[in-house]
């Protein structure tokens, strides 16, 4: 089965990966309770995050996502968005090894040559900011 | 992962596959908060907060609808200012930074958004020092730059500030906020940060783990790299502030009151003495 892997940075359906996956794609939720309390998220944050899956209308599975998403997947491809978290790509390194992974980046809020300087945000800004107060539509023309 | 043993066949364990939870209907909190409690057997008994923010596209659509970029522009610092709390759905993901920017640009022109937009764009520069150095977000990205070493600042964050018990009123006030809403004014966290960092002297990671605690919008890349900058282990030089700032910046509901707040009382020359004692005098 082709699964659209909704993490915690991406708790929406209207992002490419679900165009790219395709109509009979299953979109799934994993709440990793162990991943939780290892980021020491309170309730409150425990509740949003519960409130924001469950508005999807997606399956919300328990359990850790390594072990849901391999056993659901079986043979099929697993389909993510793009995030820096560390523990999220660490899943999908893992799930590489059996199975097809597809990750595909958001929509960009600014564009900048590959070669900008980071150190300090306004230099970064003065880099970004023309791409940043242009709407999506013109930035894609 | 759970396994069942296959009676017929002891050497070969099938894989049982996982069984989505039951559906429950989105608006009924009491039985959300029921749920995740079964689900977070970890959590303590006296983590008791929920938000009043509700999770969910449909109401961070609500909050894009209520955005006003201009008046944010000009109120931002106020900590009543027409902040537009879309940050916990952003950094879900739930609604996309570059789908806010296009709204904003959709009710009003860019100049009057810059200043929105910039704030986005400070997510975005985070997200991508994360991305390109992960060992950053708990590590020193510089030295400090506050005359002392980070062996100099405590490692644990002090019992009386988990407990919003320090003594100082506004900073107990921005600390009741932030456990029993998830949520804080930007600014206030600066306050909240400068406070533990350069008053207490504590360690930017010790703070840093207890936001992410509690902030809804709390993201490692956004969270950390801003303590850092109040530190001043990713800045030219350490945030700190005084009790005339706070009053200038807050509404009536914060005591901002001389004799209750009388650690942040004075000038900035006397308080940079002060703070950072081993540093030349603040020209």
């Amino acid at each position: 089965m082709t699964l659209i892997w909704i993490h915690e940075d991406a708790i929406t359906l209207d992002h490419p990966v679900v165009q790219a996956a395709g109509p009979t794609a299953k979109p799934v939720f994993v709440w990793d309770t162990d991943e939780h309390d290892r980021r020491g998220y309170s309730l409150k944050r425990r509740v949003f995050i519960y409130e924001c899956a469950l508005a999807l209308e997606v399956p919300i599975y328990a359990g850790e996502a390594l072990d849901v998403l391999s056993s659901l997947s079986g043979e099929g491809k697993i389909y993510a968005a793009a995030t820096a978290d560390p523990y999220i790509n660490g899943v999908l390194s893992d799930l590489r090894r059996h199975h097809r992974v597809e990750v595909l980046d958001s929509p960009q809020l600014a564009y900048v040559p590959a070669n900008t300087d980071t150190g300090r945000f306004f230099r970064f800004w003065n880099r970004a900011r023309k791409s940043a107060l242009t709407h999506s539509k013109e930035n894609l023309i | 992962m759970v396994f069942m043993v296959n009676l017929l066949d002891r050497t070969r364990p099938t894989v049982a596959e996982p069984q989505a939870l039951e559906r429950m209907d989105v608006s009924d909190r009491r039985a959300i908060v029921a749920r995740v409690r079964k689900l977070s057997p970890g959590l303590s008994d006296s983590d008791v907060f929920v938000s009043s923010l509700r999770g969910g596209r449909s109401e961070a659509q609500n909050r894009l609808a209520g955005l006003k970029p201009r008046e944010y522009g000009s109120t931002r610092n106020h900590l009543d200012g027409a902040v537009s709390r879309l940050s916990p759905y952003i950094r879900h993901g739930v609604i996309n930074a570059a789908d806010v920017r296009d709204h904003a640009l959709d009710v009003s022109d860019a100049k009057a958004a810059e200043k929105f937009i910039q704030q986005l764009t400070w997510r975005d520069y985070w997200q991508r020092l994360y991305k390109e150095f992960p060992q950053n977000i708990w590590q020193d990205v510089e030295p400090y730059k506050t005359g002392f070493a980070s062996t100099d600042y405590s490692r644990d964050l002090p019992r009386d500030i988990m407990d919003g018990a320090t003594g100082v009123a506004c900073i107990d006030q921005f600390i009741s906020e932030l456990i029993e809403t998830g949520y804080l004014h930007n600014h206030a966290r600066l306050y909240l940060a400068g406070y533990i960092c350069h008053w207490r002297r504590v360690q930017w990671q010790a703070g840093a783990r207890w936001f992410l605690t509690h902030l809804l919008d709390g993201d490692p890349a956004s969270n950390n790299l801003s303590w850092q900058w109040v530190a001043s282990t990713f800045s030219h030089k350490p945030y700190y502030f005084n009790l005339e700032n706070v009053s200038k910046f807050s509404g009536s509901n914060i005591d901002t009151s001389a004799e209750n707040n009388v650690p942040l009382s004075g000038s900035y020359e006397a308080l940079y003495a002060r703070l950072f004692p081993n540093l030349d005098p603040r020209q």
